[in-house]
């Protein structure tokens, strides 16, 4: 692919690609810029290649993802570190998106799900994928997806019983 | 409920969550750009080992040759350091096999008596 047709195609997938690279960060702006600018940089510099095998979305959405849990490993371990224990250690900022409204209250059921059961709830749900482009971009199997979709599906109903959502 | 209720359902809860996503989305170009710096300075990094590495080929394959070293001839008898301690008060003995003076053997200096047998 010419480099200023992919640049085409990934300006016109930033805005999903950005609320995708969100849902993998759990709604946390900064990290999410940073995980999106990670991609942009690893497409330019070849590290992540499109090969044609899926759709364009299907594979950037694969490499977000990939580049969100790289950089959650990352932080996984940093919060361990031990200059981290000692006393005085800041506490992680809390996203001013995660202390609001209705959305927030979803964000927040979102979050007590597995990983794979929320990723997959918002590929189908949000980005209007099948369940089997979910599962490219997940990297499983349709089957396994497919099962990941309906305990997501049924465990996020179950936590919004309450809620007054439409 | 039916499936297509819950499907519609969770479809509004996901629009929902993601209601002021674009509020908080970075401009495409911004985000572009600032990935393209880095990746000029990696490309750097990698041209300037990439010089270094052919530089330090070159020098290797055209550098002067050193001078020759002046190695011991082949055959030249080497001496340990701790050699003088198997030398032995004796060892001129050990060495030589003892000789007689043929004036003073008595077999060789005095002919046989005639007569004998």
């Amino acid at each position: 692919m010419a480099p200023a047709e992919l640049e085409q195609q990934i300006a016109a997938l930033h805005p999903a690609s950005f609320a995708w690279a969100l849902a993998c960060t759990r709604w946390n702006t900064a990290e999410a810029e940073e995980v999106l600018q990670s991609v942009y940089l690893s497409i330019l510099e070849g590290r992540a290649r499109f090969d044609g095998r899926s759709t364009f979305k299907t594979w950037l959405f694969a490499v977000v993802r990939n580049v969100a849990a790289r950089a959650r490993r990352r932080r996984w371990l940093e919060a361990r570190a031990p200059w981290r224990l000692l006393p005085g250690a800041e506490a992680e900022p809390v996203d001013p998106l995660t202390a609001e409204e209705k959305g927030a209250r979803v964000r927040r059921a979102l979050g007590t799900l597995p990983a794979r059961q929320r990723e997959v709830l918002d590929l189908v749900f949000f980005h209007e994928m099948t369940v089997e482009q979910a599962a490219e971009v997940m990297e499983v199997s349709t089957g396994t997806a497919r099962t990941h979709y309906h305990r997501g599906k049924l465990r996020l109903l179950e936590l919004l019983g309450s809620e007054d959502l439409p | 409920m039916s499936s297509g209720d819950d499907e519609a359902r969770l479809r509004a809860a996901m629009a929902e969550a993601h209601r002021r996503d674009a509020e908080h989305t970075p401009p495409f170009d911004a985000t572009w750009r600032r990935s393209r710096p880095r990746r000029s300075t990696w490309r750097w990094a990698a041209l300037t080992a990439g010089l270094a590495a052919a530089a330090a080929g070159i020098w290797l394959v055209t550098r002067p040759e050193p001078p020759p070293t002046s190695w011991p001839a082949i055959g030249t008898r080497w001496v340990g350091p701790t050699d003088f301690l198997l030398e032995t008060p004796d060892l001129i003995t050990l060495r030589s096999l003892p000789s007689l003076d043929p004036a003073a053997d008595p077999w060789t200096a005095r002919p046989a008596p005639r007569g004998t047998p």
